[in-house]
């Protein structure tokens, strides 16, 4: 029998831990060991990178943020054997996961936040910039409240990849795509506007 | 017609060319649907003014693409040194060796520590072998912390698995007798092929400093830790493993049948269930993640498989008296049967259903 399964492929199977030396992606032709990092991360990298970052910045509304995010997940990608040719929607996944897991436990982060803001008192433009941040934070904690999938979907959604592509990487129809977008959108006016009335 | 749904409206509104053309024309005509194209609208621009935040104004998005990669590559360097650096310690370990506590320790590493990469490994081999695509499962696996959060982690050997030549070669190189297995199922035929890996051992060295830095981020405050716990350290081992693999051509398994040494930890000092409660008790881990840990391995038996939600089910089963979990993927294409016998983990997976793996397991006789 055999064809490509008698190469180094790992079937010894018992649990992750007795990990096999990982299998080369389709585009790199070396099969790696554990702890390598794949081949052709800097090539997706450079392709990606801007699209990553944009994903994040969607849910954390700063570059600075968001720049962080992306390279805790292609650090992850880097020791991972996802096929190339599905980089692109599995990073963005990554992204918008890992960016809503920073917000969820960002709380002191927050405070950090506001003691800055009383720090730079002296910019001219002190009101404007205040006004951005507390508006940014409203923003990211509604999106911390909407369920997991329409808040992965929705920044997908907003950060440019189509609908297709959104479908591709979250395994669901194109049609559920418009579904679960418009109901995260409602969802976030409602939050928005609810806690804009309470404040 | 009926009228299309509220997310065939949404996509009109960004992506029409994707909406058929007879949804459009009906749109066209219909005042409800161009109300509730009109609020999708609305709600659209609401959304993306709100999650472009300051993007929009004066920080215009231009990523620094050459920067980026400066960084994770210095990452990458400092990371692959640690490793590296790992192998010298682990005679001085032998040493300190004292209490052995099953499994119970590797609940806590997959789950709450060897998180993505490790999943990954286990989901890798079926990708690997192109039994069913299993990619985004891996994404949500991201959300779990990393051991090295709380310390260091040091493989220290690998597994290095190859294939040899037939059952006996498979035998001596393991030590385990090979399984042998009852009646095919349809659709698999032919000798299968043996893969071999010898054992995999890492060790976890806990620090309170990472620990608190990793707490810190998540923006809490470390708990203190119990006594002795900072710099303690915890050797997992696993394996050698072999595994019978029957192929269906092009390369892809119709079925794997694969024991292994089961996972064992071992503590420097502390006890388990300290070390267990403790890491269970950091921020960072999901509650709900903690909770079905903690109320696991109460006899640190029990060996855990991150099971990816959404793609794939589990079910309890037994082979002949012995208690399995099933893998189903929800798919229908694939499924697996997972137990623990005499410290040996078994497994019988492929592009079958769940009754046939659990035939083909229950059928198996160890020479």
């Amino acid at each position: 029998m055999v064809g490509r399964v008698g190469r180094e492929d790992g079937v010894a199977v018992s649990t992750p831990q007795t990990s096999s030396p990982q299998t080369s992606s389709p585009q790199t032709s070396t099969p790696r060991q554990r702890g390598a990092v794949r081949g052709d991360l800097e090539q997706v990298f450079r392709t990606a990178y801007p699209r990553v970052v944009a994903v994040a910045a969607r849910v954390l509304g700063s570059r600075d943020e968001a720049e962080d995010v992306a390279q805790e997940v292609f650090l992850t990608f880097g020791r991972s054997s996802v096929p190339a040719g599905e980089a692109l929607g599995w990073l963005s996944v990554a992204a918008a996961h890992t960016a809503l897991n920073h917000v969820r436990s960002g709380r002191r982060r927050a405070r950090r936040e506001e003691a800055t803001d009383r720090d730079d008192g002296v910019a001219p433009d002190v009101a404007d910039a205040v006004v951005i941040r507390d508006e940014r934070r409203r923003v990211r904690a509604a999106l911390a409240r909407l369920p997991r999938r329409q808040a992965v979907t929705l920044v997908m959604r907003h950060s440019g990849l189509s609908y297709a592509e959104v479908a591709a990487a979250l395994d669901l129809s194109p049609g559920s795509v418009g579904t679960t977008v418009r109901r995260a959108e409602t969802a976030l006016r409602k939050e928005l506007n609810r806690h804009a009335s309470s404040d | 017609m009926r009228h299309p749904t509220d997310g065939t409206l949404r996509r009109l509104v960004d992506e029409p060319a994707g909406v058929a053309d007879a949804d459009r024309e009906h749109v066209a005509g219909c005042p409800q649907c161009l109300s509730g194209l009109a609020a999708a609208r609305e709600d659209a621009a609401m959304a993306g003014a709100a999650l472009r935040g300051e993007l929009t104004t004066e920080h215009a998005v231009e990523v620094e693409v050459e920067a980026g990669w400066r960084r994770l590559s210095h990452a990458v360097a400092v990371e692959g040194g640690r490793r590296r650096s790992a192998t010298t310690s682990a005679p001085r370990w032998r040493a300190a060796l004292r209490s052995p506590v099953v499994a119970a320790f590797g609940v806590v590493v997959l789950l709450a520590g060897a998180g993505a990469a490790a999943a990954a490994d286990w989901l890798q081999i079926f990708r690997t072998e192109q039994i069913a695509p299993i990619t985004v499962a891996e994404a949500d696996l991201i959300e779990l912390p990393e051991l090295s959060a709380y310390g260091e982690v040091e493989v220290t050997e690998e597994p290095q698995v190859r294939e040899v030549a037939d059952a006996a070669a498979a035998e001596k190189a393991t030590g385990l007798p090979v399984p042998r297995v009852g009646k095919l199922p349809r659709g698999v035929q032919g000798e299968p092929t043996f893969q071999v890996g010898g054992q995999v051992v890492a060790v976890f060295t806990f620090s309170a400093e990472k620990a608190a830095k990793t707490a810190a981020a998540a923006g809490e405050a470390l708990p203190t830790p119990p006594p002795g716990l900072d710099g303690s350290q915890f050797r997992l081992t696993a394996g050698p493993g072999l595994a019978a693999v029957w192929s269906e051509g092009h390369g892809v398994p119709a079925m794997v049948v694969a024991r292994a040494v089961a996972p064992t930890a071992y503590s420097s000092g502390i006890s388990f269930e300290t070390a267990r409660d403790y890491l269970l008790s950091l921020p960072g881990l999901p509650d709900d993640i903690a909770s079905q840990l903690r109320s696991f391995s109460g006899d640190g038996t029990s060996l855990p498989l991150p099971v990816p939600a959404g793609h794939v089910t589990s079910s309890t089963a037994d082979v002949n008296g012995t208690p399995a979990t099933v893998l189903t993927s929800r798919d229908g294409i694939m499924a697996g049967v997972v137990w623990v016998q005499d410290g040996v983990v078994n497994a019988v997976a492929g592009s079958l259903s769940a009754g046939e793996v659990l035939s083909v397991a229950r059928q198996l006789r160890v020479r």
